[in-house]
């Protein structure tokens, strides 16, 4: 919680920053970045993730997970077509363009706006873990549910952690 | 005056006959009118390239369908290696939906494949079942009521993706069980079902399935050579609510890729095609037929009859 | 019952009046006129009953155990094998082979054929014991005996092959009913009610024609639902609905013939001598359409090999086998068939029957069992299911003996008519 606060205290420290010299534009530097980043919006079955921003910020750019918001310029030529001069955006917390409500009556009406590009942006939940999972699986980072985040008591009894698999032997017993 | 007798009784017959056919006759021709799906049907897009096989959505199902507890729980990840018969594991009485594992050489992880009711816009489930025991509904899920099913199991016979399974446990009160969208849960008020909402990599998307078939073709478009170029379900079986993305040929990670462009019921109106004309030419064929054959007899006692009227 | 028959003078029963001028009670007339120890005696003696005893000693069990705890407890409850041995022997392997009742009802009532009255009655009969036990089947399969009617008056699903087939099969099996009366009014004596039926013969007939054309042809018909599951050799969707039907008819012909020929060893002392004296130019000139109904159904197996161009699958494995079925189940009983009835060897036609019988079969399990899932694996059933399955036939064969025993179908009534 703690951090969260710091996080969003220093997005406006930056933004006071952005008001300060507007025909300046410059791309957001790491170094201004939170060091921790709780990641607690959608926590249910699993506890909140504690993020260790800075430990991240040495092994990627900030394109690779902030996208084209941070003022640097994105890498995926599809991105480029509108993106190449974009210039860092308010906010650039993952919330900001990630719905945590993704696929509700709401979120579904606004994607179907016929000149909507962004049909198949992800939701909250579909981004940090698309982003997370598929470079932790380039580089060989923890990819288990539970490496970054324990089950909480309702995890464990949607999945039914409970249950002792019958041994191999008794297995013939437990069909019939 | 016996003849008389005769052909008034046949003709007896005979309108019974044909009142049988009329009334059978009608109630066929009402099925035979084309179907394009619901205007405003929802769908699912199953990204195989993102599911990491957490088996989230198994839970989520379980638990929403009040499903009888697994055999082992939803975080043991063994289930990718049972065979039954050298087939990986298929809906069933206790599991509505179920995800298994695909080695595939040419990648160097493996796939994931997410298997439940597809629910076809035309299912063949439905054009089966001759109690009426499924819907499909405007808002895309096919349902089943159980209450009126009697158990033959010809829905499981026609669907061509395997779905359908039989509470065989039960002898006063087996029933089909099959993905039904969370339908009365959610599906109805507009939410997405439990195993999308349970998806932590959005390999499951929901939405009005024409939306679904463009932002299918928009990911195969901008991510060249990450995906095979085919929606799965956009057109096999007729179209499907739910449809596939691959990264590999859909055979490779289980796909039946011989299942038809078309509704299952196509190849079924051949003959549903000729029931009206049976019904109508067989009578007066054969009964033109009986009055040809047995008009020598006729003719032979007329003969006989005047023959001892004049001795 | 043999020797029975030969020392006494009244038995069997083929009147209302014994010798002596008296009346037969109806209970007589059930104990075949013998004493109930006489009956007894006579039951013992038959080795048949002692080997059904047993059958059925396991087998009732068994099916009260599945009526009792789910269908689960006697087959393998499969959800790729939907269907197994009661519906793919019992239904679709009983119904072609009760093709009879219709079959020589219509070129007996329809055509005009008198010559093959003396073998109607068994072939109606045939018909409607076939049906009757068809549908036992089905229900010992379905379970919930409370929602036959469902289909019919509780939740209707008229566009479905199955809608008709439920229908087809009630109404037809009240056609048949209608069709057996008579010989049962005689037995009892009560000649409005036969008259009354006489009246309605050719509706009857005309009815079990069309009923009968498409409810053959739909058994065929269900599986064009599974266009991806049976294999293609054994399911032409534009076909099979004709291939059914036009194997159902050499399949009933055939099964009159091996019914007759059972009667004609078995049953002699029940047999008049109409009966007995008509068989064997009965038995040829049925193997005559036989012959004509089997020639037809090979070329239209292969008018649909051909029309979806299936050359290639006769090389695979699958060919082979398929071909295997077309050789024994088909063209050898059509080779017999045509040399009986060209050289007048009723021997020869019953064993072409007989084979022709087993083909039937045979084809219907490979429709429905066999060549279904090809593509996946192969299920052997359960020896409970084979045991159930058996014992229901052997139900059949009661039922059908103790009818024959006693109405006038393999004999004409001498009383009243």
């Amino acid at each position: 919680m703690r951090s969260t606060l710091m996080a969003t205290l220093s997005i406006m420290i930056m933004m006071a920053i952005g008001a300060l010299y507007p025909n300046q534009s410059f791309a957001l530097d790491a170094e201004d970045a939170p060091e921790v980043v709780e990641l607690d919006a959608l926590s249910d079955l699993y506890e909140p993730v504690t993020f260790d921003h800075a430990m991240h910020v040495d092994a990627a750019e900030c394109v690779e997970c902030h996208h084209h918001t941070t003022g640097q310029q994105p890498v995926d030529p599809n991105c480029l077509r509108c993106h190449a001069t974009s210039e860092e955006t308010d906010s650039i917390s993952c919330g900001e363009c990630h719905s945590a409500e993704r696929f509700s009556p709401q979120d579904l009406k606004e994607r179907s706006n016929p000149d909507l590009y962004h049909i198949d942006k992800p939701g909250l939940k579909g981004a940090y873990h698309l982003n997370c999972v598929g470079c932790h699986e380039e580089v060989d980072g923890p990819t288990g549910c539970q490496d970054c985040h324990a089950m909480t008591e309702k995890g464990k009894k949607q999945f039914q952690v409970s249950i002792v698999p019958p041994k191999a032997g008794s297995k013939k017993d437990a069909h019939e | 005056m016996k003849k008389l007798l005769n052909r008034r009784t046949f003709l007896k017959g005979s309108l019974a006959g044909s009142a049988a056919a009329v009334s059978v006759g009608r109630s066929q021709k009402a099925m035979a009118k084309d179907f394009e799906g619901y205007p405003e049907s929802m769908g699912v897009l199953v990204d195989l390239s993102r599911c990491v096989g957490c088996r989230s959505c198994e839970a989520a199902c379980n638990e929403e369908q009040n499903l009888p507890a697994p055999e082992k729980p939803f975080n043991d990840f063994s289930v990718f290696d049972e065979m039954h018969h050298g087939q990986k594991r298929r809906t069933d009485e206790t599991r509505y939906t179920v995800v298994n594992r695909y080695d595939v050489p040419e990648i160097d992880h493996p796939l994931f494949r997410k298997i439940q009711c597809n629910h076809c816009q035309e299912p063949a489930c439905l054009t089966s079942c001759f109690v009426n025991a499924y819907t499909k509904t405007p808002e895309g899920a096919v349902i089943y009521d159980a209450s009126v099913c009697v158990g033959c199991r010809t829905c499981m016979v026609a669907c061509p993706f395997y779905i359908p399974a039989f509470r065989y446990s039960s002898a006063f009160n087996p029933r089909i069980m099959k993905c039904i969208f969370c339908y009365d849960t959610r599906l109805k008020n507009g939410q997405p079902p439990a195993c999308v909402e349970a998806c932590p990599q959005e390999a499951l998307t929901f939405g009005h399935r024409k939306e679904l078939i463009r932002i299918g073709h928009q990911r195969i478009r901008e991510n060249k050579d990450q995906y095979v170029d085919h929606i799965y379900g956009e057109h096999e079986a007729g179209g499907t609510a739910w449809m596939y993305l691959s990264p590999v040929d859909f055979e490779k990670v289980g796909f039946d890729t011989s299942v038809p462009k078309e509704p299952i019921l196509n190849f079924v109106k051949d003959f549903l095609a000729i029931v009206p004309m049976v019904l109508t030419i067989w009578p007066a064929l054969f009964a033109g037929i009986h009055l040809l054959a047995t008009r020598k007899d006729g003719i032979k006692k007329q003969q006989q009859t005047e023959g001892e009227t004049e001795k | 019952m043999k020797k029975m028959a030969q020392t006494s003078q009244e038995i069997p029963i083929v009147d209302h009046n014994r010798n002596d001028g008296t009346l037969w009670l109806i209970k007589e007339k059930i104990l075949l006129g013998l004493s109930p120890e006489e009956y007894k005696t006579m039951l013992k003696r038959n080795p048949v009953n002692w080997f059904l005893f047993v059958l059925l000693g396991v087998g009732i069990p068994l099916i009260i155990i599945r009526y009792l705890f789910g269908l689960d407890t006697v087959t393998h409850s499969s959800n790729d094998y939907p269907w197994g041995l009661f519906l793919g022997f019992g239904l679709f392997g009983m119904v072609p082979l009760s093709a009879s009742g219709f079959l020589l009802g219509t070129t007996v009532e329809i055509f005009g054929r008198k010559d093959f009255v003396p073998i109607e009655r068994l072939a109606l009969l045939n018909g409607l014991l076939g049906y009757f036990f068809a549908v036992v089947y089905l229900e010992v399969d379905l379970g919930m005996p409370w929602r036959l009617p469902y289909p019919m008056f509780v939740s209707l699903g008229p566009a479905a092959v199955l809608f008709l087939v439920a229908w087809h099969v009630a109404t037809y099996l009240s056609v048949q009913i209608a069709e057996i009366l008579p010989a049962y009014f005689e037995w009892i004596g009560w000649l409005k009610g036969k008259r009354f039926i006489k009246s309605i013969t050719i509706g009857l007939t005309i009815a079990g024609i069309i009923l009968s054309t498409l409810h053959q042809g739909a058994l065929g018909a269900l599986f064009t639902y599974a266009p991806t599951k049976v294999h293609p050799l054994w399911l032409s969707t534009n076909f099979i609905w004709i291939h059914f039907f036009c194997s159902a008819i050499f399949a009933g012909l055939s099964m009159v013939i091996v019914v007759s020929t059972l009667c004609k060893r078995f049953m002699t002392w029940r047999c008049d001598e109409r009966f007995l004296n008509n068989i064997d130019d009965l038995t040829v000139k049925l193997g005559k359409g036989c012959s004509y109904a089997i020639i037809t159904y090979l070329v239209i197996k292969v008018v649909g090999i051909a029309h979806d161009n299936e050359w290639a699958y006769l090389l695979t494995g699958w060919g082979n086998y398929f071909m295997l079925e077309i050789a024994v189940g088909v063209i050898l009983p059509f080779f017999l068939f045509t040399i009986g009835v060209k050289n007048y060897l009723p021997n020869l036609v019953r064993l072409a029957a007989f084979i022709s019988v087993l083909g039937i079969i045979w084809n219907r399990l490979n429709t429905a069992l066999i060549g279904f899932n090809w593509q996946l694996y192969q299920e052997v059933p359960r020896w409970q299911e084979v045991w159930v399955t058996c014992t229901i036939f052997a139900i059949y064969f009661m039922v059908y003996r103790f009818i024959l025993y006693r109405l006038p179908i393999l004999y004409e009534w001498k009383g009243d008519k």
